[in-house]
């Protein structure tokens, strides 16, 4: 975590540690595929390894075909797409403010999402009985806008001169509590059916994935994934405190806004499609960081894996630990989250 | 106090016997009937979702989650019924007849779904478009129009689908001559007096909307007058939450009290003993797992077997 | 033996001096009484407000000539009477325990809902309400108090084992996390053994439907803890100054902790138990207090039991009224008060 490397050198591709990643990201890639596999066969029906295998050759059932291709296949990717982009998210709030705690869960741009989101179903359900088709297919969109409200606010909040990585968070921890008791009081307006599903759309929860989900968050991750890959070498700058930044020709305060809506993008996409999971944000950059140091070029692929790793196997662990009810996998990411996070508190440095 | 729970007790086992009596008229009436039409190819109805869904011709295995009340008036045995917390809870009043049914989770997992390889899905309520189309992936979907609130509608509704269009009639003529009997009891033993169903969660208190569930059966067809407090309820929900401080101001003369409580803590209370209904020891008892809380044919004649027997009693 | 009476002697006379230059030059006694007086005046108005209409003629009625058969006496004896003691005692308990963290820690972010100690409580109940559902009213106090301790445990925990101690900060971090664990366990086991709606209340928080025997345990609480803490208030006055100027003025800290602690986790677990988790009173008002008051605890310890109890029974009545006939949570009111506060404190805080 403390190695630093030598800064002369910013290309990756002539450093050492770039073929430690490359192995990594490989062994990462065979990871997800097995646990991927792992996903597959978890679930309320059975659904052996050599089941999977006759599926895919095309000898299956027809209820094992719809089964794998259609619910168990929509919901691992969905998994492993919302995994990806909230540890991403989380690896560019930790660059941009500069700080190990940063968390888009933890700061509320999930729970700015989330409010937006549920305040918007509550006012289209009221004019139309229901929520309308077109509505249901904009909910990345207005995520988005509550994700940067609630970003926008906290910028506001902490700036004073400039903005410190500390006050951040500390004013993100008070925008939180405040979407959250927005939220309570529209989600008291709703019926009582509404009123269920939001609670465990908002705990975060991906079992009625479809493809429709699917394919609803895949644009904004091919999208604003690139981007923070390319804006990558910017983080890695940054880290090296404001001086030197200046010094090398970026203006600072304009990247550091850039950064901050590609973040909000990856994550309130996520938002909008599995509800609010925090803490994957937070574990997958820092083992990130732990393996492949702070360099961003390499720890933003890896983060966005060992995320993916991370959602798929709590997502496995929610449908069968306590099966036969269904916990959020928000739930189960948080029980794991939050203990690592105390850890870092405990060892991190001031 | 005690007079209140002998005569509770008294009660549920008259009313046990009644509702058994209620069952056998019913299965009687509908097995004459129980033609299958062949000749036909498989229909298509417009659903509530606006989508033209093709009935298969006879479907075996239905899933028609919180239906199932109406299935069993049509005598069509769905294959799987509603639960909640993983199948303890189901709709017991209707247990004589679905006993060997096996559970289904209330939000419809699709696993669980498929488990059951449906040929026929009927969804009571709405439902998000991401998963009609999933389920629309396991078998034909259909949602229904009818408000689930109107129990008529519904039947009908269902009686189309199901190709029993006369017994879904049949059923709803049988259940007004039956009400009609309720209503001359209620005449001549409460004319003109006021009636709630209070459901009670440990100190929480919940009343049924007045068209609603059994509060459209203890109005509409039983003939009991609306309590004046419940005229500006403007709830949206089956039962509505209510204060005690409300429930103290209700000018209530008959209270048909839901609560699993042997002894509920709020009958001690000088509030509770106050309302008008339990000064004049016109309050009955039953437990949640009766008729009361639900929807349908059934268990709206329960519901009126136990107005008459509670009225009855009360003598 | 002279020469240490000698010496205990000055450190009573520092004691006394120190204490006089920290009350402030405000009126403070005035201020108390007449922020009582409007507690009071508050409280009856409150009495008004409901589903029921009451006149004022009924209100008095129901004190001087109490009617057993009057439906309008006993709603406003039996319903809304307890309501309003126990919005008050709860916004007192909260307020206090608030206090006495501030002190104790020296942090000004220190509070019984940002320390984890009120989902600590929910959790309690959760568990009880699972696997114990005929748990009695002092049943779920003993959970709410053990539970309690169990969020303050973990967060203090966290402090000791960590490198440069507690800053506010980390304090504020840490509660959020074990916040966040707390809650998340206790859904799960709200869906798992499918208790949710009596646990959603404990979140919401609310004083709706408390009863007289209820508030007869918090009075009781009330008179017995909150005294125990008038009784610090001199201690804590002195803490203020640092740990170190204490010890050497003849505090006895460790006694003072392990006492003050208790008092927290009672008041805090009472006030659980008792409305649910609602937040930030006493985040909010021991700093108020402070800024009225001085830093003399024998004024702000007091002054934060009537301002606490002041907010929540005025939250509590724009609960009844925002949007009826439901009720709104109160800890969703609470919340939008207090946190603007927090981040008016982030801003000051977060400096470095």
């Amino acid at each position: 975590m403390h190695k630093e490397h030598a800064e002369k050198d910013w290309s990756p591709y002539k450093d050492k540690a770039f073929k430690r990643t490359v192995y990594l990201l490989l062994f990462l890639l065979v990871m997800i595929l097995l646990s991927i596999l792992v996903s597959l066969g978890s679930g309320h029906l059975t659904l052996t390894l050599p089941d999977i295998i006759r599926t895919v050759r095309g000898q299956g059932t027809d209820a094992h075909r719809l089964l794998l291709y259609q619910f168990r296949l929509p919901r691992t990717l969905l998994a492993l797409l919302v995994g990806a982009a909230m540890a991403s998210a989380g690896a560019v709030f930790q660059g941009v403010t500069e700080n190990g705690l940063a968390d888009p869960g933890i700061i509320g741009i999930h729970s700015g999402s989330g409010f937006f989101v549920v305040l918007f179903l509550y006012l289209t359900s009221l004019n139309e009985g229901s929520v309308p088709v077109w509505a249901d297919r904009g909910l990345p969109f207005i995520a988005f806008l509550g994700g940067l409200t609630a970003a926008g606010l906290i910028y506001l909040l902490a700036w004073k001169k400039g903005v410190t990585p500390v006050r951040l968070v500390l004013v993100g921890i008070g925008i939180n509590s405040g979407f959250a008791a927005a939220l309570m009081l529209v989600q008291l307006r709703m019926s009582e059916s509404d009123f269920n599903r939001a609670i465990t759309w908002l705990s975060g929860s991906i079992w009625n994935a479809s493809w429709t989900t699917v394919l609803r968050l895949l644009p904004w991750f091919l999208i604003f994934f690139p981007l923070a890959l390319y804006k990558a070498k910017v983080l890695s700058i940054m880290q090296l405190g404001e001086e030197m930044a200046v010094g090398l020709g970026s203006s600072i305060q304009k990247e550091r806004l850039i950064l901050l809506v590609l973040g909000v993008a990856l994550a309130a996409s996520s938002v909008a499609a599995a509800g609010g999971i925090a803490f994957v944000g937070l574990v997958a950059p820092h083992l990130a960081r732990r393996l492949v140091g702070g360099k961003f070029q390499r720890l933003l692929p890896i983060s966005a894996c060992i995320g993916a790793l991370l959602i798929i196997l709590s997502d496995s662990i929610a449908r069968s630990v306590l099966a036969p009810s269904e916990i959020p996998v928000g739930l189960i990411v948080a029980v794991i989250g939050a203990p690592y996070f105390i850890y870092l508190l405990i060892t991190i440095k001031e | 106090m005690k007079k209140m729970m002998i005569g509770a007790m008294t009660l549920s086992l008259t009313l046990a016997a009644c509702a058994a009596e209620t069952d056998e008229q019913e299965n009687g009436m509908l097995t004459e009937e129980e033609t299958v039409e062949t000749e036909e190819g498989p229909r298509v109805m417009t659903d509530g979702a606006g989508n033209e869904v093709e009935i298969p011709e006879d479907p075996e295995a239905i899933i028609a989650s919180y239906l199932e009340d109406y299935l069993v008036a049509l005598d069509v045995m769905p294959a799987a019924q509603w639960s909640i917390g993983d199948g303890e809870g189901v709709q017991f009043y209707l247990q004589d007849e679905l006993a060997d049914v096996p559970t289904i989770p209330y939000d419809l997992p699709y696993e669980s779904v498929l488990e059951y390889e449906p040929d026929l899905i009927i969804i009571r309520d709405e439902v998000e478009q991401d998963m009609l189309e999933q389920y629309q992936l396991i078998a034909p979907t259909y949602v229904m129009n009818a408000s689930p609130t109107d129990w008529r509608e519904t039947l009908l509704e269902l009686g189309e689908i199901l190709d029993k269009e006369d017994e879904a009639n049949e059923v709803i003529e049988s259940y007004d001559v039956r009400a009609e009997e309720t209503a001359d009891v209620v005449a001549e033993r409460a004319d003109g007096e006021t009636a709630a169903a209070i459901w009670m969660i440990d100190t929480t208190l919940f009343v049924v909307h007045p068209e609603r569930s059994s509060g459209a059966v203890l109005y509409q067809d039983a003939g009991f007058e609306l309590p004046s407090v419940l005229n500006d309820l403007s709830d949206e929900a089956d039962w509505a939450s209510i204060s005690l401080e409300e429930l103290a101001e209700m000018d209530v003369d008959h209270l048909f009290l839901i609560s699993d409580d042997e002894e509920p803590a709020l009958t001690e209370d000088r509030l509770w003993q106050n309302i008008p209904a339990v000064e004049n020891e016109n309050v009955y008892t039953f437990d949640s797992q009766s008729a009361w809380l639900y929807y349908g044919p059934i268990a709206n004649e329960q519901v009126l077997g136990f107005i008459e027997e509670s009225l009855e009693a009360a003598d | 033996m002279e020469q240490i009476r000698k010496k205990e002697l000055t450190k009573k006379e520092t004691q006394k001096r120190l204490l006089k230059r920290l009350s402030a030059p405000h009126p403070t006694a005035l201020i108390l009484f007449s922020s009582l007086a409007v507690l009071i005046i508050v409280m009856i108005v409150s009495l008004s407000i409901g589903a029921a209409s009451v006149t004022w003629e009924t209100i008095a009625d129901s004190f001087l000539s109490f009617d057993e058969t009057n439906t309008s006496h006993l709603i406003l004896r039996d319903l809304r009477v307890p309501r309003v003691l126990a919005a008050a005692l709860v916004g007192a308990f909260l307020a206090v325990s608030g206090v006495i963290m501030q002190a104790l820690t020296l942090n000004p972010l220190a509070s019984p809902s940002i320390m984890g100690v009120t989902s600590g409580s929910a959790f309690m109940l959760a568990l009880a309400f699972a696997f114990y559902p005929q748990s009695n009213y002092y049943q779920l106090i003993m959970w709410s108090f053990s539970g309690a301790a169990l969020g303050a445990g973990m967060v203090f925990l966290i402090g000791s084992f960590s490198k440069r101690g507690l800053t506010p900060v980390k304090l504020a971090l840490a509660g959020a996390a074990v916040s966040a664990l707390l809650q998340s366990l206790s859904t799960i086991i709200a869906i798992h053994f499918n208790v949710a709606r009596d646990i959603t209340f404990w979140y919401a928080g609310g004083v709706a439907g408390v009863r007289m025997e209820t508030v007869r345990i918090a009075g009781i609480i009330a008179v017995v803890v909150l005294a125990a803490a008038f009784m610090l208030s001199r201690s804590l006055t002195i803490m203020g100054l640092g740990e170190e100027m204490a010890r050497g003025l003849g505090v006895k800290i460790g006694r003072l902790k392990v006492i003050s602690t208790l008092i927290v986790l009672l008041l805090t677990g009472a006030a659980v138990s008792i409305a649910g988790t609602v937040g930030f009173i006493g985040l909010v008002i021991p700093h108020i207090s402070k800024k009225v008051m001085g830093l003399d605890y024998r004024w702000v310890l007091p002054s934060s039991a009537v301002f606490g109890a002041l907010l929540l029974v005025i939250a509590d009545i724009a609960a009844r009224t925002i949007n009826i006939p439901y009720e709104t949570p109160v800890g969703a009111l609470t919340a939008l008060i207090g946190v603007p506060f927090f981040l008016f404190l982030a801003r000051k805080e977060g400096r470095g």
